[in-house]
């Protein structure tokens, strides 16, 4: 069964259908939306808001895009305020002056690189983060980029290119030994 | 700004991709969890009416809209005019609050003016790329404001969060874009009472610049 029957079995009111759809897409919102959080807690809450704000607004997807490229800008937008929350919520607690990174000691604190790779994609900024994660992470295209994010393609590329710097210069250290 | 192609890449990206699909490596997805909180959620939401499936459109009221947004882009300087922030918020030096707070203002007070053309256009048909650019604008400086100071007043950044949702369905507006699409963007708009709370927000006396506009 393609997407499009499947929408319309679920908008005839098939629970079945919901479930299918959302078996068909639950791994790749949560790929994504994990890589976003960093936290398996955080990531559950985020997909579970994805999937019931996309069965609300299930009546206005005609198919213009892929039903995954809408869903993923569903997730993302869901993501990118989710972070923002946490963000907000981490500043109450220590200070604007002294917030680092999600979860994660100063990077100076641990040689390893992937650990400081990881501590340098989460102090990317949000746009830069989610861009870098869905094209050189998970995959997506710029133009699938574009429409998760209601940007231009060429917004996509410059921010990819700059969150590139970033981890560049982040990581400079390692690049030298 | 150079032209940027995929392969424009310093050799340590490569690497740098490599280790970073191993950063956060997302663990097999927990279905069944997450499955029962969203039926559990879902049944617990009261059921909303069908929307109408089709709007008839004429071409005056696109017009509004066009020649709305047109004077707005005429009336102002190109010197007044916001330009693509090429710095997050994060890199931005200290501003005193009161600065977020009048930007705030401005930014959903041009927001207001938008969503109230803008609506009014979807009883008539047209094509919607100039809204979609407006409302692409608009949204950048949206995500701005979310992640600034003013966004730490409770019922600013809820609105903010709402409107962020509105413009960005309004930002993936296409030509070909069926009615459906624009009733969705409509009940949006009607469903969160954006425009009603967008008018409570901004102070009487504020005139919108029209800058993204």
């Amino acid at each position: 069964m393609n997407d499009r029957e499947l929408i319309g079995r679920v908008l005839a009111g098939d629970p079945g259908a919901e479930r299918a759809l959302y078996d068909a897409h639950v791994d790749r919102v949560f790929r994504l939306v994990y890589r976003m959080a960093g936290d398996l807690d955080r990531a559950q809450d985020w997909v579970q808001e994805t999937f019931i704000r996309a069965f609300d607004r299930l009546a206005g997807f005609r198919g213009e895009s892929a039903l995954s490229t809408w869903l993923c800008s569903i997730a993302i937008s869901v993501s990118l305020n989710g972070l923002r929350q946490v963000r907000r919520a981490r500043d109450r607690e220590v200070g604007l002056d002294d917030a680092g990174p999600l979860g994660h000691q100063p990077i100076q604190a641990d040689p390893d690189l992937r650990t400081r790779l990881g501590q340098a994609i989460e102090a990317l900024p949000d746009g830069y983060r989610a861009v870098f994660v869905m094209h050189d992470v998970e995959g997506y295209t710029h133009d699938e980029i574009a429409r998760a994010l209601g940007v231009q393609t060429g917004t996509s590329k410059a921010q990819l290119f700059r969150a590139r710097a970033r981890l560049r210069e982040a990581l400079a250290d390692f690049a030298r030994e | 700004m150079p032209v940027l192609h995929d392969d424009d890449r310093d050799p340590l990206d490569d690497r740098i991709r490599e280790l970073a699909r191993e950063v956060n490596a997302p663990p097999a997805t927990p279905r069944e969890e997450m499955w029962q909180a969203i039926s559990a959620r879902r049944q617990a939401q009261p059921r909303r009416a069908p929307r109408p499936r089709w709007v008839p459109w004429a071409a005056a009221a696109a017009a509004v809209l066009a020649v709305g947004i047109g004077i707005g882009r005429m009336s102002v300087p190109e010197s007044n005019r916001p330009t693509t922030p090429a710095t997050s918020v994060a890199d931005a030096p200290r501003v005193n609050p009161t600065a977020y707070r009048l930007a705030a203002e401005e930014h959903l007070a041009q927001s207001e003016a938008f969503l109230t053309l803008f609506r009014a256009s979807l009883e008539r048909p047209g094509d919607h790329r100039l809204a979609s650019a407006t409302a692409r604008q608009l949204l950048a400086g949206n995500r701005l404001l979310l992640d600034s100071p003013a966004a730490r007043d409770e019922a600013t950044r809820r609105l903010l969060e709402d409107l962020e949702l509105v413009l960005a369905e309004i930002a993936q507006l296409s030509p070909g874009s069926p009615a459906q699409d624009l009733d969705l963007i409509r009940d949006g708009i009607e469903r969160g009472d954006v425009l009603s709370r967008l008018r409570q927000a901004v102070p009487t006396g504020t005139v919108p610049n029209h800058g993204a506009l």
